[in-house]
């Protein structure tokens, strides 16, 4: 039977919605979260404008070296570095700087009017820089044979310590001031790269672009996703796995690089002792939020950009409604929200697979009574004991149900067949 | 089973916008605000933020001083509360706190402790929160001065170069001849760190030669290492010193673990409740204490002032201010400097009052600790 246009592009609709449901869930969720905001709190409906630039700024900033997270994790690695090769190359840069600046007559190089020719230099040595640390990966890797995260983990310790070394040596040889350990560039310019909310924006979304290029529109994108998915049968096939292993590790950092010179430009210091510490896990949450799989394999650059800013909505979201101590409360709703997108990535390929218990055995028992415990113990806090004591018994009987219901349906699965069998 | 996992995700949502709707309630008026668990603040109003530079229980007086102050001077009635947020010791940190107050509605005033006197993104940020009509006080560690007086309209703390030399005098006072000492600081570039740095080696004199100055950038674990190394490099170092209050612990611990005690002195910043047990067990030889009661009393004061257009108490409280210029008389007349104590042990001290400021009061640790108490207080 023909179909009729309209009968295709139902079928077109319902085929993209299938393909994209992680993306239409996280925009689904993205403006839940808005709507929540903004009705609850006055921030987003007297200042839109003000916040809406401020979101985007921080999801760009983020969103740069989630970017190459993402390609890393789709090609079946982990980069855990991304954090120190944001502090690392952030010193480069401040260094270079500090280097080609003019002098006073003390003997300080002076920051304030560096030159587009610096900042060129500068950016230019600190992409090189990315470069050649995603090059020392890729060969740890494919011709060490250190595990990406074994390889990527020394990275992490070593980087930073190198980079506060290599500070304290800048400002030893260039300044007056000493061994001091950070290294300040007061050029405006430079600052307005970071802090200037559609510089940081442009960034991204251009590289998102070309992300989306290599990803989804190139052989070399698709050889990425099938050694992501099985590694030995991409090799098999004919696939140069370990040059593409070299481009994803480049990438990762190269994006973590662009990210450092951010950062830097944003506070106007690079101070490796502290800057970009703990952000490689935010980068693996944005694009395991955004529909990664750590396994490989699995990923969109789409989704990434939403999982970025879906994370960076929440986390405003919470400084605007959580009125004391917002910091506080922000590690334990990032954690929860990862969790709940990995649940929801099983869910959909358990439907796939036929059925999964999340609540099996004791083990499932106990895990009810930890999830109830921890529910009401964050309703106590954040509320007060009385709804604290309802939400732990809410989630007491409502997952020991869905525990319960998921065993008798395992039970059926198990007798079903058994009672076909001739 | 579809159905079955498609609700355990549903509660768990649920749940999470629950608790965000929680969250909520405790700022409606007439919500559950009364019922929160005490260390949230309860109550409405727009708030009066201090902004730390870091977690340290020294903050835990300037909270004392500013919920004093929010009854005192009747905040609630204004439409007002306190709120304290505490950094992560980033000046990235502080950047971000500033920007998120900009972008709110409900935030009259900020009282920042400058991370990095330094650092202009810092000071970009309060201008940012003074043009979107939040007033702004600086407390305990100001910007730099030459550069970014404009970031804020007063600064409110101690005198760090007064407060740097009577701890170097403190230092002559127990080791009259002299010797090597070394500083302890958690953020090298803060402006207190630098100006009590300075300060002290004024105090102390000639006859003392600073072997190290070494930044821990807040970081505890660092701060003990930086004690060790520092005794380490130098054996016949004689004099540790330090200067933000967590110091103190470190010196104290590495000093007790190696048993130097015997050829060491030790002077500290601040009287944090671990410093003043290690002073009673006879481990510190003197404390110069700032007031950071006074500067959380005085500070929501200013604060409430300012936010009112309360051009007399403005005046009151900085004498130099012109309330029909409505600016400063005196260049240095935007700094209201908070007082100052030594405290030495109750036996054996050599220290003598005479050799000190006349406006630094000079207390005994029993006297010191009879002050703590009059304010439910466990350290300062």
């Amino acid at each position: 039977m023909k179909s009729s246009p309209g009968g295709d592009s139902t079928g077109l609709i319902s085929r993209l919605a299938r393909q994209h449901s992680n993306e239409l869930g996280l925009l689904a969720a993205i403006v839940v979260v808005v709507a929540i905001t903004t009705t609850f709190s006055d921030a987003y409906r007297e200042k839109p404008l003000q916040n809406v630039q401020e979101i985007l700024r921080q999801t760009a900033l983020l969103g740069v070296f989630s970017l190459g997270a993402a390609i890393v994790i789709i090609s079946g690695g982990i980069d855990l570095s991304s954090g120190s090769v944001i502090a690392f190359s952030g010193s480069v840069c401040a260094a270079i700087m500090l280097a080609l600046a003019p002098v006073d007559d003390a003997g300080n190089p002076m920051t304030r009017n560096l030159g587009s020719g610096v900042f060129a230099i500068a950016i230019a040595g600190t992409l090189l820089t990315g470069f050649l640390i995603g090059t020392l990966h890729a060969w740890l890797i494919t011709v060490v044979g250190l595990p990406p995260f074994v390889a990527t983990l020394a990275s992490l310790v070593g980087l930073r310590s190198l980079a506060r070394v290599f500070v304290q040596e800048v400002n030893s040889s260039l300044t007056v001031t000493g061994k001091t350990t950070q290294i300040y560039v007061n050029d405006e310019t430079f600052n307005r790269l970071g802090a200037t909310w559609w510089i940081p924006l442009g960034i991204f979304l251009v590289l998102s672009l070309l992300s989306w290029v290599l990803m989804s529109r190139t052989v070399v994108g698709r050889h990425l996703y099938a050694m992501g998915g099985n590694e030995a049968a991409a090799r098999l096939s004919g696939i140069r796995t370990d040059q593409l292993k070299w481009l994803a590790y480049c990438l990762g950092a190269m994006t973590a690089s662009i990210a450092g010179i951010l950062y830097t430009a944003e506070v106007g210091t690079a101070n490796p002792q502290v800057q970009g510490r703990g952000y490689e896990l935010n980068a693996i949450a944005a694009a395991v939020v955004g529909g990664c799989s750590l396994q490989g394999g699995v990923g969109l650059v789409s989704g990434t950009m939403l999982g970025v800013l879906f994370l960076r909505v929440v986390i405003d979201s919470v400084a605007k409604m959580v009125k004391v101590g917002a910091d506080d409360y922000e590690g334990i709703i990032v954690g929860f929200l990862v969790v709940l997108a990995v649940a929801f990535n099983e869910l959909r390929q358990a439907r796939r697979g036929g059925g999964k218990q999340f609540f099996p055995g004791r083990l499932g028992a106990t895990v009810i009574g930890i999830l109830s415990l921890l529910t009401g113990a964050l309703a106590t806090i954040i509320v007060g004991k009385n709804a604290g004591f309802a939400l732990f018994l809410i989630s007491l009987v409502g997952l020991g149900l869905i525990g319960f219901a998921e065993r008798r349906a395992a039970a059926r699965r198990t007798a079903g067949p058994d009672s076909q069998l001739p | 089973m579809r159905r079955t996992r498609v609700g355990m995700i549903g509660t768990v949502a649920g749940l999470f916008v629950s608790a965000l709707l929680g969250c909520d309630i405790r700022d409606k008026p007439g919500g559950a605000a009364s019922s929160q668990a005490d260390n949230v603040a309860a109550g409405t109003g727009k708030r009066v933020i201090l902004l730390t530079n870091g977690a340290d229980p020294f903050w835990n007086a300037m909270r004392a001083g500013m919920q004093a102050a929010e009854k005192d001077f009747d905040l609630n009635a204004a439409g007002l509360r306190t709120v304290m947020d505490v950094n992560d010791g980033t000046p990235k940190g502080q950047v971000d706190h500033l920007r998120q107050y900009a972008n709110q509605t409900d935030i009259a005033a900020v009282a920042v402790s400058v991370t990095d006197s330094a650092n202009g993104a810092i000071a970009k940020a309060m201008r940012d929160c003074q043009r979107s009509g939040i007033k702004v006080i600086t407390i305990d560690s100001d910007v730099d001065r030459k550069t970014n007086r404009d970031a804020r309209f007063a600064y409110l703390g101690t005198d760090n170069v007064l407060g740097g030399q009577e701890l170097g005098k403190a230092a002559a006072g127990i080791r009259p001849q002299g010797g090597k000492y070394a500083t302890f600081v958690g953020l090298k570039g803060a402006a207190n760190a630098i100006e009590r740095i300075s300060g002290f080696a004024q105090g102390a004199g000639p006859k003392f030669v600073q072997a190290e100055n070494l930044g821990d950038d807040m970081d505890l674990s660092v701060a003990l290492k930086n004690v060790k190394d520092a005794l380490d490099r130098n054996p016949d170092l004689d004099m540790l010193v330090g200067i933000w209050a967590y110091n103190a612990h470190a010196i104290v611990d590495v000093v007790k673990q190696r048993g130097v005690r015997d050829k060491t002195n030790i002077v500290v910043f601040d009287a944090s409740p671990k410093a003043i047990g290690h002073m009673t067990e006879g481990n510190i030889d003197a404390m110069v204490v700032q007031n950071p009661y006074d500067m959380g009393y005085w500070g929501t004061r200013l604060m409430k002032a300012l936010v009112q257009n309360d051009q007399a108490t403005i005046h009151d409280m900085l004498p130099a201010y012109d309330p029909r210029m409505h600016a400063f008389t005196d260049r240095e007349g935007d700094l209201l400097v908070t007082g100052l104590r030594v405290v030495y042990p109750d036996a054996g001290s050599p220290l003598k009052k005479e050799v000190f400021a006349p406006t630094t009061e000079f207390l005994s640790l029993s006297d010191f600790k009879k002050w703590l108490s009059s304010h439910n207080l466990t350290g300062s």
